[in-house]
């Protein structure tokens, strides 16, 4: 019976290594291979350790390709300005879902849990047109909407599992002290579902940050794109990719999402759990 | 008086929820209706250009695309690639998710830097497993002439059509199963600890206890996982077109490749937007089937 039980242990930690290094090894090597010299990343066969370390693809990247930060810093003003936008409705909005249930609220819940369901290229082939009769085709503010819309459903969603959260009772005391509608959802229920805020607004940020088909068809001036549609445009069009600088471009187009998923994962986890397991 | 804060409430209610209303109309409502509409039209990026509407073309856009063979092709690659991913990234996320709910050593650590991947984003994690797979320098090509003991010395999965897919699921499965197994580990934690003792008291042994007692306890979150990775699937793209575009030989052309490619390359909308609609009806119904199965077996 103990042999048993020490050999499953065996089996479950190398199925744990197993799983862990299929998800972790990749993103290693692409890591390590950022640090070789270019002639050292195409030796065949691959060199397991660089023999020299240099930074050189990193400086490269930042003197004789710098429209990537161009891109990068679009990403940061359409994925922030998505962010904030999505997060101050779906307060609004996801308070009213979570507190009210006439019938049109269900109708509303409907339609963001379908709108889900939509294929985002359905919805391009027509904003295509629309946004250029409105003029806001190869404009950031366009983007910013079809993007906030794209994200807005599942943000209300989980923002409204928050508000279940807060007991009404809360409100009640609230009500009968004199405050107002607004005062209460500002003053008394907000405070209390800030760490919600901040998982919807995260959550917002992660998901536009990865947004390629949007940028893609929305915007075609170079000057305006946003990293995934960038990159895939600029340095992917070659039949045989450079691909010393595209190693360093994944490593430095991931590093911020890490950043924030390392300090908010708290947020990140409970939010996106919540809401999942609430279903 | 009862009343009346009733009509105020409902007022309220209405103001809070008009801006998400209004977005979502005009963003997400009128485009898919109207991209509905003009999957009937002769439609093309011309008709943009000169202003000219489109013309009622008898289903053409739907006929031209079955006769062809595209749509059928396009389907099944896409089933077959939906299928794969949600059963394996079930697999390995309950997997990584029974370990690491037991108490082991580091096992906060390990839950925190798998999630890596999930935040890696799309194009970026097509991108590190074209590094991997590269066919000159690549590290899998080097793995395989080594195991096989120098007899492949040619590998390159993503040019064979028998095997593109297969590179490209990898690639989904990498980036998928962190939150997979996020969220089953969250199910587990919610399964009471003395129904898993009594099923161990009774001498049900670990299979059983898993089939009988944990699974059927943690089913509303296994169905939101799996529902929400049979979406998310379907609904694929960037690996797709950065990956392969579509090819080769059109082996990896799901509904989404075919769909950009007559809209946004051919430049033919109508046609695109016939794909669009083919695709969302049979993604509601897997999703409407998927859902209905679950819920008759409890």
């Amino acid at each position: 019976m103990k042999v048993k039980k020490f050999i499953w242990q065996i089996l479950r930690m190398i199925l744990l290594i197993l799983i862990l290094g299929f998800l972790l090894f990749p993103i290693f090597w692409v890591l390590l291979t950022s640090f070789k010299s270019n002639m050292e990343a195409y030796r065949y066969p691959p060199t397991f350790w660089p023999e020299q370390f240099t930074i050189r693809s990193y400086l490269d990247l930042y003197q004789k390709n710098n429209e990537f930060f161009m891109y990068y810093r679009n990403n940061f003003i359409v994925s922030g300005t998505t962010a904030a936008l999505a997060c101050f409705i779906a307060i609004f909005g996801g308070y009213a879902l979570s507190r009210f249930h006439f019938k049109w609220n269900m109708v509303i819940l409907a339609i963001f849990t379908s709108a889900q369901m939509f294929p985002v290229i359905s919805r391009l082939i027509s904003l295509y047109k629309i946004m250029k009769d409105v003029r806001l085709l190869n404009t950031l503010t366009g983007l910013i909407w079809a993007l906030t819309a794209a994200i807005l459903p599942f943000s209300i969603m989980l923002m409204s599992s928050f508000f279940d959260a807060v007991p009404k009772e809360v409100e009640e005391s609230a009500r009968i002290d004199g405050a107002s509608r607004l005062g209460i959802l500002f003053k008394v229920v907000m405070p209390l579902v800030k760490p919600g805020i901040l998982a919807v607004g995260i959550y917002a940020f992660l998901m536009t940050w990865d947004d390629y088909l949007h940028s893609t068809t929305l915007i075609q001036k170079d000057e305006l794109r946003t990293l995934s549609a960038g990159v895939a445009l600029r340095y992917l069009g070659e039949l045989s990719y450079d691909w010393s600088l595209i190693n360093t471009i994944s490593i430095v187009g991931t590093l911020p999402m890490i950043f924030l998923f390392f300090f908010f994962q708290r947020y990140m986890v409970s939010g996106l759990v919540a809401g999942a397991v609430k279903g | 008086m009862g009343l009346k804060k009733e009509t105020g409430d409902k007022l309220f209610s209405l103001i809070l929820l008009l801006p998400a209303v209004i977005t979502t109309i005009l963003f997400i409502v009128v485009p898919i209706l109207d991209s509905v509409y003009r999957s009937f039209l002769d439609f093309k990026i011309k008709n943009i250009i000169s202003g000219t509407a489109g013309t009622w073309n008898s289903f053409q856009n739907y006929t031209r695309l079955i006769q062809s063979g595209k749509l059928g092709r396009a389907i099944a690659v896409n089933l077959i690639f939906v299928v794969a991913v949600v059963v394996l990234q079930f697999i390995f996320g309950m997997s990584l998710a029974l370990i690491l709910n037991q108490k082991i050593r580091g096992s906060r650590f390990f839950r925190s830097i798998m999630m890596i991947p999930w935040v890696v984003p799309t194009v970026i994690s097509g991108l590190v497993w074209m590094w991997f797979y590269q066919p000159q320098y690549g590290l899998l090509k080097y793995l395989v002439s080594f195991f096989s003991g120098g007899r492949v010395t040619e590998f390159a999965i993503l040019n064979d059509p028998k095997t593109a897919i297969i590179g490209i699921m990898i690639a989904a499965l990498w980036k998928q199963v962190p939150l997979g197994a996020l969220l089953l580990l969250a199910g587990l934690s919610n399964v009471p600890m003395d129904m898993q003792e009594a099923a161990a008291i009774d001498g049900a042994n670990y299979w059983q206890k898993l089939i009988r007692v944990v699974i059927p306890s943690m089913l509303p979150v296994i169905k939101v996982t799996l529902t929400m990775s049979i979406i998310e699937n379907f609904k694929q793209f960037p690996l797709f077109w950065t990956m392969t575009g579509g090819g080769p030989n059109g082996a990896t052309t799901t509904l989404a490749v075919l769909s950009y490619r007559e809209a946004f390359v051919s430049n033919n909308l109508g046609s695109g937007a016939a794909v669009t609609t083919l695709w969302m009806v049979l993604m509601i119904m897997v999703v409407f089937l998927f859902n209905k199965a679950l819920r008759t077996e409890r």
